[in-house]
C-alpha cells in the first residue's frame, strides 16, 4: 500500500476460495485468531493482515476470504485479480465441494492468466474421518495433476493450518524472487512458465 | 500502559453504510468500558460499536465512502493501527441510468447512529440537475392518477410518463430552466455514455461473454426455427398448457386431500384449543360426583368469562350443555341446602357456592327457613311420637294383660310427657343454635348476600315463634295451667303426670329447660326471645317447689307414731316422730333449694317473684298444718284400746275389775293415756324446738317470709297441747278424784265416829298411791311434763275435798281429829304440786273441820309424825328433786 511507510515488510496477498461452508473462515479464523467459530455465517468478502515470521523474515500475510455461495459468483473476478496466491478448498466430506474446486482454479487461471499462480489444494474437516467422501488418493491424485501440494487440514483441531499458509507463503515469495529476477531482466518469461509446467507434468 | 489496538481483520471488508462489521484485531481492551474510540473510513462510529472480547468489536459503518482504515482507541493502549481497509459505497449511486459493476446488497439497510436516514437523503438525484421544489401548491395524486391513468410519476417504474413527472415535481419552473435542466440531462446522458465505453471496457470480458452467449443463443434459435418451423412457441406453449393440465390433474387430487387435512387439522385445532370448553360438562358431572364443587365453579367461572359472549353456535351449544349441568347442580345444591340434618358450615359452603353460581334465589334466606322449618317439623314430630305413646301407655294400663305389651312398657316406663320435654330441650339446645347462627351469618353479611328488606322482621319472628312453641310445648306437658285454653288444645293433650312422679322428674326436667336456657343465652339472642324461656323457667320453678313441698305435705301426712320414746341426748323424753317431721322438711328444703330456688344465668331469686312468694307461704302453711294434723289425729284417736284400759288408777278399794294385761298383739303400742302424754310431749317438743329449727332453716336457705304460718301453726300447737292436757286429766284426775268419796265412806263410816283415830284413813293413802302411780307414769314419760299435770291434779283432789268437807252434816271429836290429819296429811305430802288455788281448797276444807282442843291437837301431830314415818318412800316419790 502506497500510504504505508516504505519499511514495510513484503506483503503476501492470499485469497481463500472454495465451495460455501468448506471452511474458509474458519481455516482463515484459526490462522488469524487461534479460534474456532462453531456457528456457520456465510462470508461475503472480508480481510485480514497480520504480521508474521516467515523462516526469520518478517512478512505481512493478507488474507481474502471470499464467499463461497455462487450467488457471489459474479464478483469473484475483481477479488481474484488482487490474489498473489491461492488456497482452494475442499471438505472431505462433501463431494461437490471437491468437484468444484476445478472450477475455482480455471477461474483463478483464467483471471490471473497465469499457469503457475501458487495455489495450495487444501482437503478441510479431516477431523471427520468417520464423514470422509473424498479420499486422500484421489485429492492428491488430482493435485499432482493440476502440479500443486495437496494438505489436509482441521480447522477444529487447527492439524496442519499454519502449513497450508505458510507453504503458499513460501511459495509466493519464491515466485516473487523469481519474477523480480526476470522483471530486472526483460519482462515475462512466458517459457519458463511453460517449461515448469512440462515439468511438472 | 498496554500495548496499542490493531485492527487484523474485517468481516466484511466492504458495504453500503449501514454495514455490521466484524473488526477483528488485538489488544481492544479488556471490558466494554475500555474502548474509547472507533472510527471507520475516518466516521465516528463509537455509538454502534459492541465490544465482544479483547480482539472482536461489532460496529456499523457509517455513511462513508471509499476506502479507509478502522481504528480502534482503548483507555490504556490508546489510538491503534490498522492493516487492513474498509471500503464504503453508497448504494444511491445506482439509479436507473447508472451501471454497477458491484454486487448490490438487496437486502433493506438498517440506520446507523444518529444519522437517521432521512427520506430526502436517500431521494434520487433530479434528472433535470434542478432543486427540487417545495411542496406547496402540488397536484394531488388523484388528479395526476386521472390526467394519466395507468401511468405514475417513478423514473424507475415502467409505466413512467414524463409529464406525470413534471407536472409532480417541476410544476412551476420555468420555461428556461426547464430548458436549462434538458440540456444538462443530455449532458448527464452523453457523459454516460463515455462513461458506458470505459464501464465496457473495464468489463470487456463480461460483455464479450453476453455477446457470446446472445450469438449462441440466436445460432440455437435459428436451428430451432429450421427444425420446428417458423412458430416454434406454439408447439411449445401448448406442450406447456397440456403438461399444465396433467399436472393440475396430477395434483389436484392430492391438493383437494391436502385442503381436507388442512380442514381436519383445522378443526382439530380448534378443538384442541377449547378442549377445555368442549370437555367442561363431562368435567363438572365428574366433580360434582366427586363433590369438588370448587373446581366446578372455577371452571364455570372461567368459561363464562371466555365464552358468554360468543357468537359461535358450537360455542353456544357446548355453554348451554354446561348451563344445564350447572343448573342442574344448582338444583342439588338447593335441595342439599335444605336437607336437614346440615351443619351450619356445611349450609354456608353451600350458599357459597349458591352464589357463585348466580342462583337467581335468595339460597341463604331458604337455608334459614328450610332450618326454621325442620325445626318446627321436629317439634311435632317428637309430639306425636311422645303422644302415641302416652295412648299406647295409656292403653295398656288399662289393658296391662296384654302380653305384648310388658317390653314397651318397660320402654316407656318414664312417662311419656317427660321424655318428651327431655327430647325436646335437647333438640332445641342442637338445632336452635345452628339456625340462630346462620340468620346471624345472613344478616352480618358474611354470606356476601343482599339483604333484602323485610328480612329481619321476618327472622325475628321465626326465632320468637320457634322460642315460643318450646316454651308452649313445655308449658302444655307439665304446667298447662299457665296456658290458654285453645293453646291447651293445641299443644297439649299428654296425660297428665302423677304429683309423685312429677316430683320425681321435676328437677331434672327444670335442668334440661335450663341447659337449654344457658345455651340459648350463649348465642346472645335478643332479650325478647330469652324472655319467653325466662318467664317459662320462673313458672317451671314455683310449680316445682309447690309440686316438692306439696309432695312433703303430703309424706308428713303419712307419718306415723312409732311410740318410742328417747330417753337421751337432746331430745329427752318424746319420740322420733317430730325429728322425722324436720327431716322432711329439711330434704325438701334441700331439694328446692337445688332445684328451683337457686337462680342461675340470668334468672332472678324466685322469692323476688311476688307470686312464688304467696305460694311458698302457702306450701309451708300446708306442711306445718299437715304435722298438726298427725299430731291431732294421734291425740284424738282413742278407738283402739279403750277396751283394755289397764289403768292403775281405778280403785282397788272399790274393787273395779282389775284390767289385766290381756296383751292383744298391740304390745307396742302404749296406753292412751301414755299416747297422750308422749303425743303432748311432742307436741310441746315441736312448739318449742322443732318449729325454730324449721324456722332457722328456711331462712338459712333464704325463705324469709314464713313468719306467719310458723306464728299460726305454733299458736295452733299450743292450743292442741291444752286441748291434750285437759283429755289427760280427764282421764286421770277423774277416776282419781271419783274414787276419793266412795272411798272415804267405804264401810258406811261416817264422820260422826267415837273411835280415836290411830292413822290416816285408807281413801287418802289411796288417793296418795293415785297420784304416785300418775307421777311415775307421767314420770316415765317426760318430766317436764309432771308440774302442769299434778298440779292440777292435786287441785282437784284438794277442791273435792274441799267439797266433801262441806258436805259433811256433823263431825265428832274423833272424827274432827280424823279429817284434820287426813287432810293435813294430803296437804303435806302433795305439798310440792300444790298451787295456790289448792292451798286454798284446802285451807276450805279445814275451816269446815271442827277446831280441837290441844289435847286433841297433841294427838293429831302425833299421829301425823308417826304416819310421815311410815310413808317415807309415798312422800319421798312426791317430792321435787
Amino acid at each position: 500500500m502506497a500510504k504505508r511507510p516504505a519499511v514495510q515488510p513484503a506483503l503476501h496477498k492470499v485469497i481463500m476460495v472454495g465451495s460455501g461452508g468448506v471452511g474458509k473462515s474458519a481455516l482463515t479464523l484459526q490462522f488469524m485468531y487461534d479460534e474456532f467459530v462453531e456457528d456457520y455465517e456465510p462470508t461475503k468478502a472480508d480481510s485480514y493482515r497480520k504480521k508474521i515470521l516467515l523462516d526469520g523474515e518478517d512478512v505481512q500475510i493478507d488474507i481474502l476470504d471470499t464467499a463461497g455461495q455462487e450467488d457471489y459468483a459474479a464478483i469473484r473476478d475483481s477479488y481474484f485479480r488482487s490474489g498473489e496466491g491461492f488456497l482452494c478448498i475442499f471438505s472431505i466430506t462433501e463431494d461437490e465441494s471437491f468437484l468444484s474446486t476445478a472450477e475455482f482454479r480455471e477461474q483463478i487461471l483464467r483471471v490471473k492468466n497465469d499457469e503457475n499462480i501458487p495455489i495450495l489444494l487444501v482437503g478441510n474437516k479431516c477431523d471427520l474421518e468417520d464423514r470422509r467422501k473424498v479420499s486422500f488418493q484421489e485429492a492428491s491424485d488430482r493435485a499432482k495433476q493440476w502440479g500443486v501440494p495437496y494438505v489436509e487440514t482441521s480447522a477444529k483441531t487447527r492439524e496442519h493450518v499454519d502449513k497450508v499458509f505458510y507453504d503458499l507463503m513460501r511459495e509466493i515469495r519464491a515466485r516473487k524472487m523469481e519474477e523480480n529476477k526476470t522483471s530486472n531482466g526483460k519482462g515475462k518469461d512466458k517459457s519458463k512458465k511453460k517449461k515448469r509446467i512440462c515439468r511438472i507434468l | 500502559m498496554a500495548p496499542p489496538p490493531i485492527v487484523t481483520g474485517l468481516s466484511p471488508n466492504e458495504g453500503p453504510p449501514g454495514t455490521r462489521i466484524k473488526i477483528r484485531g488485538e489488544n481492544f481492551g479488556s471490558q466494554p468500558s475500555d474502548l474509547t474510540g472507533l472510527t471507520i473510513c475516518g466516521m465516528d462510529c463509537l455509538l454502534t460499536a459492541e465490544w465482544k472480547s479483547p480482539n472482536k468489536i461489532i460496529a456499523i459503518s457509517g455513511p462513508v465512502k471509499g476506502k479507509g482504515d478502522v481504528i480502534v482507541t482503548t483507555k490504556y493502549g490508546g489510538t491503534g493501527t490498522c492493516n487492513v481497509t474498509f471500503r464504503g459505497y453508497h448504494l444511491a449511486t445506482i439509479g436507473p441510468m447508472k451501471e454497477s459493476a458491484v454486487w448490490v446488497e438487496e437486502t433493506p439497510m438498517y440506520s446507523w447512529g444518529r444519522h437517521s436516514l432521512s427520506p430526502s437523503s436517500f431521494q434520487q438525484e433530479d434528472p433535470l440537475g434542478l432543486s427540487v421544489e417545495e411542496t406547496e401548491n402540488k397536484i394531488s395524486e388523484e388528479d395526476l392518477q386521472n390526467y394519466f391513468p395507468g401511468k405514475c410519476g417513478d423514473i424507475g417504474s415502467p409505466n413512467f410518463s414524463p409529464a406525470w413527472f413534471l407536472l409532480e415535481n417541476h410544476h412551476a419552473t420555468s420555461f428556461n430552466d426547464m430548458k436549462a435542466g434538458l440540456i444538462y440531462l443530455i449532458r448527464k446522458v452523453q457523459h454516460q455514455k463515455v462513461g458506458q465505453l470505459s464501464f465496457l471496457k473495464a468489463n470487456l470480458n463480461s460483455v464479450i461473454d453476453q455477446i457470446d452467449t446472445l450469438t449462441n443463443l440466436r445460432e440455437k434459435y435459428d436451428k430451432d426455427l429450421s427444425v420446428f418451423g417458423s412458430t416454434p412457441t406454439i408447439k411449445l406453449e401448448r406442450a406447456i398448457k397440456e403438461s399444465e393440465r396433467e399436472a393440475r390433474k396430477l395434483f389436484d387430487d392430492v391438493l383437494a386431500r391436502k385442503d381436507r387435512a388442512e380442514k381436519t387439522r383445522n378443526a382439530l385445532n380448534v378443538l384442541q384449543r377449547y378442549k377445555f370448553l368442549f370437555c367442561l360438562p363431562c368435567v363438572i358431572e365428574r366433580n360434582i360426583k366427586k363433590g369438588e364443587y370448587d373446581i366446578v365453579i372455577n371452571d364455570y367461572m372461567r368459561v363464562k368469562n371466555l365464552f358468554d359472549k360468543t357468537e359461535v353456535p358450537i360455542f353456544r351449544e357446548a355453554l348451554n350443555e354446561v348451563e344445564k349441568r350447572i343448573v342442574d347442580l344448582q338444583t342439588k345444591l338447593h335441595v342439599d341446602l335444605q336437607s336437614m340434618p346440615v351443619t351450619v358450615e356445611q349450609q354456608k359452603r353451600l350458599i357459597r357456592y349458591l352464589i357463585s353460581l348466580d342462583y337467581p334465589q335468595d339460597a341463604a334466606w331458604d337455608a334459614i327457613k328450610s332450618r326454621w322449618e325442620h325445626i318446627t317439623k321436629r317439634f311435632k314430630e317428637i309430639y306425636n311420637f311422645h303422644k302415641t305413646n302416652d295412648k299406647s301407655e295409656s292403653a295398656k294400663k288399662q289393658n296391662s294383660a296384654s302380653k305384648y305389651s310388658k317390653t314397651q312398657i318397660e320402654i316407656i316406663s318414664v312417662p311419656a310427657c317427660i321424655n318428651f320435654i327431655d327430647e325436646i330441650c335437647a333438640v332445641t339446645s342442637e338445632l336452635f343454635p345452628d339456625f340462630w347462627k346462620i340468620g346471624q351469618a345472613y344478616f352480618s353479611g358474611e354470606l356476601q348476600i343482599k339483604i333484602e328488606a323485610g328480612r329481619q322482621v321476618e327472622y325475628k319472628h321465626m326465632v320468637l315463634t320457634a322460642i315460643e312453641t318450646f316454651s308452649k310445648y313445655v308449658r302444655a306437658s307439665i304446667i298447662p295451667n299457665t296456658l290458654d285454653k285453645s293453646e291447651r288444645a293445641q299443644y297439649g293433650s299428654l296425660s297428665s303426670l302423677e304429683r309423685d312422679e312429677v316430683a320425681l322428674y321435676l328437677p331434672e326436667l327444670l335442668r334440661s329447660v335450663r341447659s337449654t336456657y344457658s345455651t340459648l343465652i350463649q348465642l346472645d339472642l335478643p332479650n325478647e326471645a330469652l324472655d319467653i324461656i325466662g318467664g317459662l323457667l320462673v313458672d317451671l320453678r314455683i310449680h316445682c317447689m309447690s309440686i316438692l313441698f306439696q309432695q312433703t305435705t303430703e309424706q308428713i301426712k303419712q307419718l306415723t307414731e312409732n311410740w318410742k320414746i328417747s330417753f337421751s341426748g337432746k331430745y329427752a323424753g318424746v319420740t322420733d316422730l317430730p325429728l322425722k317431721f324436720l327431716m322432711l322438711v329439711e330434704d325438701v328444703i334441700q331439694i328446692v333449694k337445688e332445684s328451683a330456688l337457686s337462680a342461675e344465668q340470668r334468672e332472678s331469686s324466685l322469692l323476688d317473684n311476688a307470686s312464688a312468694q304467696k305460694e311458698l307461704e302457702r306450701q309451708v302453711d300446708n306442711i306445718l298444718s299437715a304435722f298438726y294434723t298427725v299430731l291431732n289425729n294421734l291425740s284424738s284417736n282413742e278407738d283402739y284400746d279403750d277396751c283394755d284400759n289397764n289403768s292403775p288408777v281405778v280403785s282397788q278399794l272399790i274393787g273395779t275389775p282389775v284390767g289385766t294385761h290381756k296383751t292383744s298383739g298391740a304390745q307396742d303400742i302404749p296406753t292412751w293415756e301414755h299416747r297422750l302424754l308422749i303425743t303432748m310431749s311432742n307436741c310441746i317438743f315441736t312448739k318449742n324446738t322443732i318449729l325454730n329449727d324449721v324456722s332457722q332453716k328456711f331462712k338459712e336457705t333464704g325463705f324469709t317470709s314464713i313468719d306467719a304460718p310458723i306464728k299460726t301453726n305454733g299458736n295452733k300447737l299450743e292450743m292442741l297441747e291444752k286441748l291434750i292436757l285437759d283429755k289427760y286429766l280427764e282421764q286421770k284426775s277423774d277416776p282419781l278424784v271419783g274414787t276419793i268419796e266412795p272411798s272415804m265412806y267405804l264401810g258406811r263410816f261416817d264422820w260422826d265416829i267415837n273411835v280415836l283415830p290411830t292413822d290416816i284413813r285408807p281413801y287418802a293413802k289411796e288417793c296418795i298411791n293415785n297420784l304416785i302411780n300418775v307421777h311415775s307414769e307421767v314420770n316415765n314419760i317426760s318430766t317436764g311434763l309432771l308440774n302442769s299435770i299434778l298440779v292440777k291434779i292435786v287441785e282437784t283432789i284438794a277442791e273435792e275435798l274441799y267439797r266433801l268437807m262441806s258436805c259433811v252434816q256433823k263431825f265428832s271429836k274423833e272424827g274432827a281429829q280424823q279429817a284434820r290429819i287426813d287432810i293435813e296429811a294430803l296437804q303435806d305430802v302433795f305439798q310440792d304440786y300444790t298451787s295456790d288455788n289448792a292451798q286454798g281448797y284446802f285451807k276450805e276444807a279445814l275451816a269446815h273441820v271442827p277446831n280441837l282442843d290441844g289435847a286433841q291437837m297433841a294427838l293429831v301431830q302425833d299421829i301425823l309424825k308417826q304416819c310421815k314415818a311410815k310413808m317415807k318412800t309415798q312422800i319421798l316419790c312426791l317430792k321435787k328433786r
